[in-house]
């Protein structure tokens, strides 16, 4: 999937005063890399994924998924885009507290109307790949923090996404589980070829990234 | 929404078995005029306070008057002996009826089992309702005491209806002796010949005889159907009132659920669930809370329905229990289940098209 983007704005009215978190931003993703956008809090990270992920729309500017301007698509186009095309990882992880973890991530393969068999085969083996088999019948407020992240890249997975958007990813996690979700994606990005785009403070998915890209008031500029 | 429902089933089951009761009370007149005494207080055909009428003058001058077809003198007694219990309404009741008349007041009525009408010239024989007969464990032949007289059941009546359910029938020289009202009746039922209006008969009767007052069966429902209708309307009303009440409060409660769990509605939304989808799932919750209240309601509303019956007529609940399809009627408890359902996912629109709205950008941005 490449996404470009030009002269992407997005502002909010607060009050009187009107805030615009993301200015005039150009970027282009069309390589399976993990991709870091660093930046203090309210730069605008969370904001520009948000319109890259489809779930929000520009103030102007444009997206173009596959040269394919995103203004010009339906609100059905749009999800089913989001649903089979992209994944998200949140940094809250977002798990639906009354489903267990293979439920969770059976859920967009469900919204993608696949068959119940499909559904449970693929999560079960994407519970595999993220280490997780034998806590697939648990509900996330059994689970650790970690393992509540697992399962959402797992859900993230589900549809084989050809990119998968995550915002502050390790945000709730200790160091070392930081760490062990960073390998995670990096060996996802590696072995599935799927784009990763990350908002993070954290120095270790810097570190890890192929691309950084740094956001300050609103603006993004390529790491130097 | 199960209180609700409760309420509902309780109010509107002990209104619908009052109006039934009242209605039958005609039925058994049917096509017939009614001649009671001229200060009788009566409720549909059947005087509830007033005097008697001296059986053989009257029934004889009315006999005469030209269009008479048969003549029926009733003796009716709110009551069945001298009872003790305190009761709200009167529920039980006597009939004295000559034996050859049974079939036209009663009609074409069975008995049950072994049971027998009385003959002709019974002096002791009666035949008794079948809530009744449960209650006091009376069959075909047992012995029973009234005001002191020693009769015998001769049967207990096949019926549904509420009135005969509660009644001991008897001949009218029987009861006539039994209540000490010789020679007297309280209704005489006045079958017209064919060719003869009830209005004209009714007027003829009064005018022949002073001391009377003669109803034809549509003056005898004009008494009592504006009251029964406004006692129906009043009882939809409260219904309505409450249903209402319960839209507000599944639609409040449903709007505060969804509230807390913006975050799921607004994921979904971002993993791209259908809005339909989003939708359904409120629908679907408020649809179960519905079917749940439906049920535990309508439980317990006829479970309240009957204790209230027993209550007001200090029959005890258990002789209720097996009739509770009668008093809360298959039919109803369907209306008021499908009206209970229909108010709760009426509840969860406003509340499912909220959810649809959810976006998790704008959810993200209010939490940080």
């Amino acid at each position: 999937m490449k996404i470009r983007t030009v002269n992407l704005t997005r502002s909010f009215r607060v009050g009187s005063s009107e805030i615009t978190a993301v200015k005039a931003v150009n970027i282009e993703i069309n390589e399976p890399k993990l991709v870091a956008i660093v930046g203090p809090s309210g730069s605008g990270k969370s904001t520009l994924l948000n319109l890259i992920g489809l779930n929000d729309y520009p103030t102007s500017g444009q997206i173009f998924i596959d040269e394919a301007d995103a203004s010009q698509l339906s609100g059905r186009e749009r999800r089913r885009i989001r649903n089979t095309r992209m994944g998200f990882v949140f940094q809250t992880f977002n798990l639906f507290p009354t489903l267990n973890a293979l439920e969770n991530v059976e859920l967009p393969m469900s919204l993608a109307n696949k068959s119940q068999k499909e559904q449970q085969e693929k999560a079960m083996k994407l519970l595999e790949t993220v280490g997780l088999t034998h806590r697939s019948s648990h509900r996330p407020k059994q689970l650790s923090m970690g393992e509540m992240q697992r399962v959402a890249i797992a859900r993230a997975l589900a549809n084989q996404p050809e990119i998968i958007i995550a915002d502050e990813p390790t945000g709730e996690l200790d160091s070392k589980t930081a760490k062990e979700i960073i390998t995670l994606l990096q060996n996802i990005n590696q072995r599935e070829k799927t784009t990763v785009v990350m908002a993070t403070h954290d120095e270790k998915i810097i570190d890890a990234a192929n691309l950084v890209y740094t956001m300050q008031d609103g603006k993004l500029s390529p790491d130097s | 929404m199960a209180i609700a429902a409760t309420f509902v089933i309780a109010v509107g089951s002990t209104t619908m078995r009052y109006t039934t009761v009242i209605r039958e009370m005609n039925i058994l007149f049917n096509g017939q005029v009614t001649v009671v005494d001229k200060n009788s207080l009566v409720i549909q055909a059947i005087p509830v306070s007033g005097g008697m009428l001296p059986q053989e003058s009257t029934v004889g001058r009315i006999g005469g008057i030209p269009g008479v077809g048969a003549v029926t003198p009733v003796l009716f007694i709110t009551s069945i002996g001298s009872e003790t219990l305190t009761q709200l309404v009167p529920v039980n009741f006597t009939m004295g009826i000559p034996i050859v008349d049974w079939e036209l007041v009663l009609g074409p009525i069975r008995l049950k089992d072994n049971g027998h009408f009385p003959a002709n010239d019974s002096s002791n024989e009666v035949v008794v309702g079948p809530s009744i007969a449960d209650q006091y464990n009376w069959t075909a032949g047992t012995e029973i005491q009234v005001n002191g007289y020693a009769l015998r059941v001769s049967g207990v009546f096949d019926t549904q209806m509420a009135l005969l359910n509660r009644c001991l029938v008897m001949s009218l020289t029987l009861a006539q002796t039994v209540y000490n009202y010789p020679l007297s009746v309280n209704i005489i039922a006045v079958k017209p010949l064919q060719y003869m209006p009830q209005q004209n008969l009714t007027t003829a009767i009064k005018e022949k005889i002073d001391y009377v007052n003669a109803l034809t069966e549509t003056q005898r429902n004009d008494v009592v159907e504006p009251i029964l209708d406004q006692m129906q309307t009043w009882t939809v009303g409260i219904e309505a009132v409450v249903f209402i009440i319960s839209l507000i409060l599944v639609m409040t409660v449903t709007v505060m659920s969804v509230s807390e769990r913006r975050r799921d509605f607004a994921t979904l939304d971002a993993l791209g669930a259908p809005t339909s989808y989003v939708f359904k799932v409120v629908i679907i919750e408020t649809f179960l809370i519905g079917v749940l209240g439906g049920v535990i309601g309508i439980a317990f509303g006829s479970l309240t329905a009957i204790v209230l019956a027993s209550l007001y007529t200090s029959i005890p609940f258990a002789l209720f229990f097996p009739s509770i399809l009668q008093i809360v009627p298959p039919l109803y408890m369907l209306e008021m289940f499908a009206a209970i359902v229909g108010v709760c996912c009426l509840g969860g629109i406003i509340p499912a098209i909220n959810a649809m709205r959810m976006r998790i950008a704008e959810v993200l941005r209010a939490e940080y």
